[in-house]
């Protein structure tokens, strides 16, 4: 309960934080957070599978990358009506058919553990491979550019997200809404049956829990979470490469989430926005600097807080006790 | 024959060159209580694998209300109402023993007692928001037991419901089976004599995969050629 209530305090910090941020930053500065919280959103969507079923895809940045192509070629078409509404839907749908296939195999088969971790790792290869080699489609090496902004008609009014403030208010809102439901998910019942199987899955079936199907359907839904924040990501950037289905991606997704704290939902998005602003300070005076930094960030973060950065007040405070106690 | 519940008929099962059991039967009625004795290696654990449906015999077959359960998924099993706790305490550790009990209610389309009867049942009310992997071992063993009941079952089996007990805590335990005999079936596979004595009931005998004898423990604990196998004169 208490854990509960924390949670949603920080939430609300972090929600005003992000409405009173246009108050004091120019229109750059609002896309770079725009950017890098739809990475949260993506970083989130690996968290609501890793963090509560303990398995670890290492391709998720597939997911992420299908949603991507998917929007782009939709809203690229002339041909479509509702080009942005039916390319976010396609992509949330391509995203989660994909991992509906790989998942059925995987979790049906009985693969757990490292073994899902290799097959997806060579998933993401697969997908960032598809991606270079259909160029007919996907434009091959270069991808495809001039996607159009999301625009779309509520009512009467035509919302167009091309300027940067109406796009970072739609972003973050989706984001806030979707962490809020990732959330109340995860932490009622279907969360903690997805603990009890990853505690025991022998002893989860044995009570009559359908541990595969869950399994299932959670990674499933991660994937459709990926796939939305794919396709958020391209009609912000107006282009698609096949780098955002590539290893790279796929790994710097997990170092978002385990610096953020893995479980936390709300951790992985503020690993994410810190992460790549660091990434941009860093980058800015040596641009070889950042893979090493990042690589020993990652390592210190899992041997000194492995719980994530959310973790560190908990930490300080069981210090404090310790020494406390101590004197 | 309609209270029959459960029944095994001429169950063998070969690993390799190994013959494990072989020609075994065992009929379990309605609300009976029955248990499972032997020394180690004796087969008494396969032969609860093969009740449970998870192994499946080389020959004869084990029916459950009439129905062939041998290789049904684990989740299903438990659906028609075999409820099973295993050697090793296994529950989830990272849990409460309270959401332990709710998971295991929640596994099955029609949970049976409320999970505050289910604590008092298994003297764990006063844990009840415990970290699971916090309980001591006899408790972590009740949790499961009190886990078993949670998904109203029609038979409960029990892997050597004991192992690690104190001699208490054993006796504790065959109480609070004697208080739910009547209400379903239960088998346990035991090698602790004292709890098998305090159930008293009817017992079968396994050694080296075979029916060595089978009666009312009364008369198994003065059979001499039982009294040999335990002391291992044979």
């Amino acid at each position: 309960m208490a854990l509960d209530r924390n949670w949603l305090l920080i939430f609300a910090v972090c929600v005003v934080l992000a409405i009173l941020y246009p108050l004091f930053a120019d229109g750059y500065q609002l896309t770079v957070i725009r950017d890098a919280l739809i990475f949260g959103l993506f970083a989130a969507s690996l968290d609501f599978f890793w963090g509560r079923t303990g398995i670890l895809c290492f391709g998720h940045a597939a997911f992420f990358g299908i949603g991507g192509y998917i929007m782009a070629l939709v809203t690229l078409n002339d041909a479509i009506p509702f080009a942005s509404l039916l390319g976010v839907l396609g992509a949330v749908a391509g995203a989660a058919f994909v991992a509906a296939i790989i998942g059925y195999f995987l979790f049906f088969g009985g693969i757990r553990g490292s073994y899902f971790t290799i097959v997806t790792l060579a998933m993401g290869v697969i997908c960032q491979q598809a991606a270079v080699s259909w160029s007919s489609v996907t434009g091959g090496d270069s991808g495809l550019i001039g996607i159009p902004p999301i625009a779309f008609d509520v009512g009467v009014t035509q919302v167009d997200l091309s300027q940067d403030l109406p796009s970072y208010i739609f972003v973050a809102s989706i984001v806030a809404a979707v962490v809020l439901a990732l959330w109340s998910i995860s932490r009622g019942r279907w969360g903690t049956v997805l603990t009890a199987i990853q505690d025991n899955e022998v002893r989860a079936a044995a009570l009559g829990h359908n541990a595969p199907l869950r399994l299932l359907i959670t990674f499933v839904l991660s994937a459709a979470i990926a796939g939305l924040a794919g396709a958020l990501y391209v009609c912000m950037a107006g282009l698609v490469a096949p780098d955002l289905s590539g290893l790279l991606l796929s790994t710097e997704v997990i170092v978002w989430v385990a610096v953020g704290g893995r479980g936390t939902l709300l951790g992985p998005v503020l690993g994410a926005i810190l992460i790549q602003r660091a990434q941009q300070t860093i980058s800015s005076f040596n641009p070889s600097l950042w893979p090493l930094l990042l690589g020993c960030v990652f390592v210190i973060i899992v041997f000194v807080l492995p719980d994530g950065i959310l973790s560190i007040y908990a930490r300080l405070k069981s210090l404090l006790r310790g020494r406390r106690r101590a004197q | 024959m309609s209270d029959v519940l459960l029944q095994a008929e001429n169950v063998g099962i070969r690993f390799g060159g190994l013959q494990a059991l072989e020609a075994l039967n065992l009929t379990v009625r309605d609300k009976e209580l029955c248990c499972i004795i032997g020394p180690n290696g004796a087969g008494k654990s396969t032969f609860l694998n093969v009740l449970t449906g998870t192994l499946r015999p080389t020959s004869g077959s084990v029916r459950f209300l009439g129905h062939d359960i041998a290789g049904l998924p684990l989740h299903r099993i438990a659906r028609l109402g075999i409820a099973r706790k295993f050697q090793i305490p296994s529950i989830f550790p990272n849990l409460s023993v309270e959401d332990n009990l709710k998971v295991a209610r929640w596994g099955v389309p029609s949970p049976g007692r409320p999970v505050r009867e289910l604590l008092d049942l298994v003297a764990l009310g006063d844990r009840a928001a415990a970290l699971a992997g916090e309980l001591a071992h006899g408790q972590k063993q009740w949790l499961e037991i009190g886990m078993a009941l949670a998904i109203e079952p029609r038979l409960l089996l029990l892997d050597e419901p004991t192992a690690g007990m104190t001699p208490q805590e054993t006796l504790a335990t065959a109480e609070m089976l004697l208080r739910l005999k009547g209400e379903f079936s239960i088998v346990a596979v035991e090698h602790d004599i004292r709890f098998v004595r305090a159930l008293n009931c009817e017992t079968l005998v396994l050694h080296q995969g075979r029916r060595l004898r089978s009666g009312p423990f009364h008369d198994i604990e003065t059979d001499e050629m039982v009294r040999d196998v335990y002391l291992g004169r044979r």
